[in-house]
């Protein structure tokens, strides 16, 4: 049967469309044509398919023939059933009658004839010519048409249907389609139901040798194509698949009986996958199947044709990458009968073929987001793999030189196999000197050194080394020795490597061969090739296996190979970035990269090269990214842009230190000290963080006070491998709490060497605001360029938690306080000090927490006080005093001088005082004398009228002002009070006056000081009046010196005087010029305590003291001291006594008792001025309060006063005084005088009185 | 894992140990930094955990399954048993209810004014929750390791715990969006 | 045989990459496991067209090449495991007992308290454990 095999290719070839033949029985196609075709092809039809469900076709493109024509022959009965798809599906008959006695007698028996002779399936057409106003002969159509459907229809199955011509009939044309559909349903219906009952039959005997996949394919093949021209290409492609299968299963049941595989022929190595009709089926069947190599790719190309009229692209490729790698498996098998790299040219022309088919069916946008990203990718497999195959070609003619050996073309050929031919193809004898020109190549291709002189061993492109693979191959060499070669050949992989094959050892190993085994001597065959010579030979070969001109044109040259190249690679990128393989993608664009590198064009290399770093960065593949980057600088160095440069160079610092050599390191950074020193167009801020980290020290944070500077220490780790100076180098400090207080940046300008690894840095810190404060970014200069860093290092085992708790514990690295005081100064005496003594004022330093470092005092006295600077200041500290003070020593200078170290003489220039190191932490307290000044003399007071005397015009203010700190930042002033006072307050009185006008003058003396007074001498410098009455020159009995006065304690001393004979005139300067009280007296007293010897007392010998000091104070006396001249005498109360609200009248008398002198007459002289007082809450007075009475000045002159007055409250009262107020008390005598007190009686009882119940 | 088993007895008095160690000699200043390091151990035993116990099962495919896993198997495997209750709001916080929390077993604490929430800064407890606030450090390393392991599953989240009756505890997790 | 076993973070980040070629040829293995990554980050994704069954830990095979075979495994932690081998004939058994002895030493590797999660894999005993487990592959499918 398979001599069909050609009838049956032509048949498909010419009839792509099914067939409706028109038995024209009375003539009338011609009139009926034009509307019958005018409805082809069907639209909607509705068939059945294998599975006999409904399926709507779209449009059937169909033809009409009529049965006359020669097409619809009848053939012989065998080819009719084979190719029956192509035989008429359905038969319209055409008829007409406008007699119905011609009906009966002619038309009605043909009609029979044609009906019956076989089960055509056909229906009736009869056409009426009938016009429509001749009513006649339209009934008569009628009556024919009537009887015709009688005739003809079954209760099944109507077989008629009638057109008027000139009548409108317009439901006629679907009854037409209705009716032709009906019978193409059937027809394929029963065909397709033939078709499988032969295939059943056959595949019954499958296993039986008369079996035939011929016969098998043709009917198979037959249905297929049947379902094909009705369109259902569902169902024709199920078919396909089966068959495929089945001759799947043949060829490998089969496999071990030896069949030819094909693709031998001319042309073969051009993959036919999506040609179905590349070549005549007759022409690749054989004995009773077909050759593999052409059959696969007929039947993937007829499923591939079906699929793109289903519009399924993506499957096509899908399934067809599949099927290159599975058929390329199966041309690895018959590797050793087909042409040398059949299998890779066939692949590549494969994979373009593919993508060429599904690309140009492809439309964008149609399908789901998925799909269309698979789809890209199988593009992309499709065009690396093409990619791969190309590379190998390359390689082998020679071309590995330009194939960049990355890491993905590694990949991709070290794992590939070398082609197995059976042997290995032989250079043709007259190619010597293209076997020169590829020598010259080899010697002159110098792999190209990488930047930064970084040599690493090439990646290899070979699975093993070509030189030994191909001379194993060849016929004359055999195994064995190709062990004596290897060790001639076994220095490295590369090509490199084997540029120069030392000559003079491929003899040797010749002739050491011609010993193992004698034979052929013929001299080019047996010696091993080089491999310049193979590349010729497989140049040859292969100029031998490619047909396809185009594709050959690509490996003439290594320029269209590259060009080539880099189509597929573009072609491979662009498709994977469209899909899910983003990685592929971009690896891919750096192949490319790569060529334009090559090729100098650095501006694409570059932006490409850019790409893959960011993904190999971005994921931390660091191997590849330092294969890669490299590169990528060197494009950048070449264009000059810096700010890339500088950065990568940056990135290769950072990389693992075990990527790159130490001296490839330092060449690194060499590049970026030298761009960082050179005049760069536009700095840019370099970003080092991967490179130079810092961290606080671990440890506490530093801590100052408000307002102090501070050093702060930094560990910064340096990557680099050189010791770098680093211009300058600054830290920002940001404050933890307050947001708003920002960053600060302490700077340290002096240039910083960073060895490699760890460094210890410190920074001048200026005094900054209170809070604790974190490490900010490290900024700083390396020449002319700014760099900056944020990355903490985990430097040290400071915080061993930071990978443990991702986010990292920012630990405060310094701590600014609050302000608070920091020193404390105080007066060290309580109590007042002597006046116009020299004295020692002390004042207490007390640190708190904080050291006094070079602190300065600076001493400002105020008005009426001034430092004694001829003598020395000292210095002790404080605790010390406190226990001298406690052993109460009358001289602390013994306690002074045991002290030892802790006491210091200090002088004080212009007013400051540099306190000694001793004091910086300790309280001490300083001693420096003061001479408070009083010009005014003392007075005394009398009992009578005691004069408060106040405390301000003793208090003296000294300003002290002390600055400490580093740097004398901080001070602190404080304004101190001391309290001067004189040793005593003096007060007298007249305690007594003698018969003999002798007066007894008390004179008490107050101390005024909390030390003890030693009064050694005393005498009283009376003022003129008086006299004293012994002769003791004023002085009081010495019996009582020296007299010692505790310490605010009083004395008094007694001095008897008289009045002495003096003229009443001077009586005005004596009361000015008082008497004046001398005291010699000595003090004792303890200068941490108050007042003591004055400050020379005690430097100067200590005779000193009984010379004592003085003291003067002024007293006043004053004469007569009693003359009264007026006499006020109180005359007795009733006896009924007081009473609360009753009225009495109290009676004064007053009586001259001597005659006024003449010189005190004045003209009221005989009025006399009173006044009464009382007080208002106790007494309410009626009448004169105050007025003048008349009294005459001769004596004994008296006059009564009465005052009318109520006791307001019960009790012991002051009665009212009454007073003369002109008149001096001392002339006044009161007698009899008046009571203390007088007793007032509660009010009687009278209702007036009655409180209301 | 056979051959790995530590008495149940001495991993709690370690843990005990732990916590004390670091409440009262590391970092006994501040209490804060003592339950982050606290946190953060148990953070890395969650870690760890977690890639063992998931070790022969498919990929959970949403967050309540890897709760589910924390609560079932994750637990049994720490605890001996499940844990009790978990409540959930279905916007990406649950509560994890421990009945009887072993690691708190061995405490006693007056109830009344134990409130300390670990989640609020356990520096501010007044002195009569001193109790209280010792007990929830020792919550935080059980924290840890429940963030640990979530984690790991690609969950990150913020762990709380809540011992407002001894010796039940609840675990409030939120998942970071 | 297997020419490289790789461990790659949920970062994508590889955390231990071991090749057992004996010429240095590493890079090219660090590249295909690096793009393998594609593979399962496409099947992760869009899980549809994903292997047997939906999450299960084991990936099967990534890469259909005609001469190498790329192993997939993604742990319930986002950690991947990277096989290449470069026999074509391999039984999936194999594969997965492979894998799952593989995370077990991996487990113990990074249980390790002084492995620091996150970083690469430094521990010899995980590397030799490795070596013995790649040697024995395919010999035995004994679970």
């Amino acid at each position: 049967m398979a001599n069909y095999l050609a009838q049956f290719q032509s048949i498909k070839s010419s009839c792509d469309h099914l067939v409706i033949s028109v038995e024209d029985v009375s003539d009338l196609w011609h009139i009926v044509k034009s509307g019958f075709e005018e409805r082809l092809p069907f639209k909607r039809a509705c068939l059945n398919n294998k599975t006999r469900n409904l399926v709507y076709v779209e449009s059937l493109p169909a033809e009409f023939i009529l049965t006359t024509d020669i097409r619809l022959r009848s053939r012989f009965p065998q080819e009719l059933s084979l190719f029956w798809f192509r035989e008429p599906y359905a038969t319209v008959v055409l008829v007409t009658c406008e007699d119905l006695d011609e009906f009966k007698t002619i038309l009605k028996p043909r009609l029979k004839l044609i009906v019956q002779n076989d089960e055509r399936e056909y229906f009736i057409v009869f056409v009426s010519k009938a016009q429509p106003n001749n009513d006649q002969a339209t009934k008569l159509a009628k009556k024919i048409y009537a009887k015709l459907e009688v005739d003809f229809n079954s209760k099944k199955r109507e077989r008629c249907c009638k057109l008027d011509i000139h009548g409108p009939d317009a439901n006629f044309w679907e009854d037409l389609d209705s009716k032709i559909m009906e019978s193409i349903r059937n027809t394929l219906d029963r065909r397709v139901q033939f078709y499988e009952d032969e295939i059943r039959k056959l595949s019954e005997q499958r296993f039986m040798p008369v079996w035939n996949f011929c016969n098998f394919f043709i009917l198979k093949e037959s249905l297929a194509f049947m379902f094909e021209m009705t369109h259902l290409h569902e169902d024709s492609l199920r078919e396909y698949d089966e068959l495929e299968l089945c001759y799947l299963e043949t060829v490998n049941a089969t496999g071990m009986k030896r069949r030819d595989f094909g693709g031998l022929e001319r042309g073969d190595d051009q993959a036919a996958l999506v040609k179905p009709d590349y070549k005549p089926l007759s022409q690749i069947v054989q004995d009773d199947s077909f050759r593999e190599f052409e059959f696969r790719q007929y039947l993937f190309a007829c499923q591939s044709k079906l699929l793109l009229k289903l519009d399924r692209p993506v499957e096509v490729a899908s399934r067809g990458y599949s099927f290159i790698i599975s058929f390329s498996k199966a041309l690895a098998l018959h590797e050793n009968t087909l042409p040398f790299c059949m299998r890779e040219v066939w692949v590549i022309t494969a994979c373009l073929a593919l993508i060429n088919v599904t690309t140009s069916h492809y439309n964008d946008g149609v399908l789901a987001p998925d799909v269309e990203k698979e789809f890209y990718r199988l593009q992309g497999d499709l065009y690396s793999l093409s990619r791969v195959k190309l590379m190998r070609l390359a390689y082998l003619i020679g071309y590995g030189m330009d194939i960049e050996r990355s890491p993905v073309n590694s990949a991709a050929l070290s794992m590939l196999p070398w082609p197995k031919p059976a042997v290995w193809p032989s250079f043709p004898p007259d190619a010597s000197n293209e076997v020169l020109a590829k020598e010259k190549k080899i010697l002159q291709a110098n792999t190209r050194p990488k930047h930064f002189g970084i040599h690493r061993k090439p990646l290899p492109l070979e699975p093993s080394l070509l030189l030994r693979e191909a001379n194993r191959r060849r016929a004359s060499l055999s195994a064995g020795n190709m062990f004596e070669l290897s060790p001639s050949f076994a220095e490295g992989l590369s090509l490199d490597a084997l540029r120069t094959p030392p000559p003079n050892k491929i003899p040797a190993s010749s002739m050491s061969r011609t010993n193992s085994s004698p034979g052929n001597f013929e001299g080019s065959l047996d010696r091993p090739m080089r491999i310049s010579e193979i590349h010729v030979a497989a140049e040859h070969a292969l100029q031998h296996t490619i047909s396809d001109p185009d594709l050959w044109k690509c490996l003439s040259s290594v320029q269209n190979f590259e060009q080539k190249y880099l189509d597929l690679t573009k072609g491979a990128a662009d498709n994977y970035h469209h899909s899910w393989w983003k990685r592929h993608g971009v690896v891919l664009d750096g192949e490319i990269a790569a060529v334009y590198h090559k090729h100098g064009n650095f501006d694409l290399a570059a932006k490409s090269y850019e790409k893959v770093c960011a993904l190999y960065s971005g994921e931390g593949w660091q191997d590849l990214l330092a294969e890669v980057l490299p590169n990528l600088a060197e494009c950048q160095k070449i264009l000059n842009d810096e700010a890339g440069y500088l950065s990568s160079c940056v990135k290769l610092l950072s990389l693992d230190k075990g990527l790159f050599l130490t001296k490839e390191r330092q060449s690194f950074q060499s590049e970026v000290v030298r761009l960082a020193h050179s005049e760069m167009k536009h700095p840019v801020p370099l970003d080092v963080s991967s490179l130079i980290t810092f961290s606080g020290n671990p440890g506490p944070p530093l801590e100052l006070c408000d307002g102090d500077p501070g050093t702060l220490s930094v560990t910064v780790w340096s990557g680099f491998p050189d010791d770098i100076t680093l211009e300058s180098l600054s830290l920002t400090l940001a404050a933890t709490y307050s947001a708003d207080e920002g960053v600060k940046a302490i700077t340290r300008s002096t240039a910083t060497i960073l060895n490699p690894g760890k460094n210890n840095i410190f920074l001048a810190l200026p005094p900054q605001k209170p809070g604790s404060y974190v490490l900010g970014v490290l900024t700083g200069q390396i020449g002319n360029l700014r760099f900056r860093s944020h990355s903490f290092s985990k430097g040290g085992p400071a915080d061993t938690d930071d990978f443990m708790s991702y986010e990292k514990p920012t630990r405060p690295i310094l701590k600014v306080f609050k302000p608070r005081p920091l020193v404390d100064l105080n007066a060290a005496i309580s109590s007042a000090l002597l006046m116009n003594e020299p004295q020692w004022i002390g004042i207490i330093v007390r640190p708190i927490y904080y050291s006094l470092k070079g602190a300065v005092l600076h001493i400002d006295t105020g008005p009426g006080l001034k430092i004694v600077d001829t003598h020395v200041i000292e210095i002790e500290s404080y605790t010390k005093v406190l226990q001298t003070s406690t052993q109460n020593t009358v001289d602390d200078r013994n306690s002074v001088s045991a002290a030892t170290k802790e006491f210091t003489q200090l002088t004080l220039n212009d007013g400051k005082i540099q306190l000694p190191d001793w004091a910086n932490e300790t309280t001490s307290v300083l001693w420096f004398p003061v001479l408070a000044s009083d010009k005014r003399l003392a007075r005394g007071t009398s009992s009578v009228a005691p004069q408060k005397q106040s405390i301000v015009d003793g208090m003296r203010t000294i300003a002290l002002k002390l600055e400490f700190g580093i740097s004398h930042n901080q001070t602190f002033e404080r304004t101190v009070a001391v309290h001067f006072t004189d040793p005593f307050h003096v007060s007298t009185r007249v305690a007594d006056k003698c018969k003999d006008g002798a007066l007894l003058l008390q004179v008490t003396l107050h101390s005024q000081v909390k030390a003890t007074l030693t009064i050694l001498d005393t005498w009283l410098d009376l003022q003129p009046g008086f006299v004293h009455t012994g002769h003791d020159d004023g002085r009081p009995s010495s019996s009582i010196l020296p007299l010692i006065i505790s310490p605010s304690s009083r004395a008094g001393i007694l001095f008897g005087i008289r009045l002495g004979s003096a003229t009443t005139g001077d009586e005005a300067e004596a009361l000015e010029q008082g008497s004046i009280l001398n005291i010699k007296y000595a003090i004792s007293g303890n200068r941490t305590i108050g007042a003591h010897a004055p400050v020379d007392g005690e430097s100067s010998a200590s005779e000193g003291n009984e010379l004592g000091l003085l003291f003067r104070s002024a007293l006043v006396l004053q004469r007569p001291v009693l003359d009264p001249c007026l006499s006020v005498g109180f005359l007795p109360l009733p006896s009924g006594g007081l009473k609360v609200g009753q009225l009495i009248s109290m009676r004064w008398r007053v009586e001259r008792l001597k005659d006024l002198e003449e010189h005190a007459v004045s003209p009221d002289n005989d009025e006399v001025l009173y006044e009464v007082n009382a007080n208002s809450e106790n007494w309410m007075l009626a009448g004169r309060k105050k007025g003048h009475i008349s009294l005459p000045i001769k004596q004994g002159s008296r006059i009564v006063i009465s005052i009318i007055c109520v006791p307001l409250v019960a009790g012991y009262v002051h009665p009212p005084q009454f007073k003369l107020p002109k008149v001096d008390e001392a002339n006044i005598s009161c007698n009899p005088a008046g009571p203390h007190l007088v007793c007032v009686l509660p009010p009687t009882l009278s209702s007036s009185f009655c409180i209301p119940s | 894992m056979v051959g790995r088993e530590v008495s149940e007895s001495c991993v709690d008095s370690m843990i005990i140990e732990m916590v004390s160690s670091y409440c009262d000699r590391f970092c006994s200043a501040k209490p804060e930094l003592a339950a982050r390091r606290i946190e953060a151990i148990g953070y890395q035993v969650g870690l760890q955990l977690s890639e063992r116990y998931t070790m022969e099962r498919p990929r959970f495919s949403d967050h309540l399954e890897a709760i589910k896993f924390i609560c079932k198997d994750f637990w049994s495997e720490l605890f001996k048993k499940q844990i009790d209750n978990l409540k959930t709001n279905h916007r990406g916080t649950f509560v994890l209810q421990d009945n009887r929390f072993r690691w708190l077993t061995r405490m006693s604490i007056d109830p009344s004014e134990t409130n300390a929430n670990t989640s609020d800064d356990p520096s501010v407890a007044t002195t009569e929750s001193k109790s209280a606030q010792s007990a929830s450090m020792h919550l935080y390393f059980p924290c840890g390791i429940i963030r640990g392991a979530l984690t790991n599953l690609g969950i990150p989240c913020a762990v709380s715990a809540d011992m407002s009756n001894l010796p039940a505890c609840s675990f409030v997790v939120r998942i970071k969006a | 045989m297997i020419v490289c076993i790789a461990v790659v973070g949920h970062q994508n980040n590889p955390l231990y990459l071991q090749s057992f070629t004996e010429a240095d040829d590493a890079l090219k293995l660090h590249h295909i496991v690096h793009c393998s990554l594609d593979v399962i980050d496409e099947r992760v994704n869009n899980p549809k067209k994903t292997g047997p069954t939906l999450n299960e830990t084991f990936l099967g095979l990534l890469y259909p090449t005609e001469n190498y075979k790329v192993y997939g495994y993604l742990t319930n932690t986002k950690v991947k495991f990277i096989l290449v081998t470069t026999d074509l004939d391999v039984r999936d058994a194999d594969v997965r007992n492979f894998f799952r002895r593989f995370h077990s030493a991996y487990v113990d590797a990074v249980s390790n308290p002084f492995h620091v999660p996150g970083k690469k894999i430094t521990s010899r005993t995980f590397a030799e454990r490795v070596s013995t487990i790649v040697k024995s592959f395919g010999l035995s499918t004994a679970v």
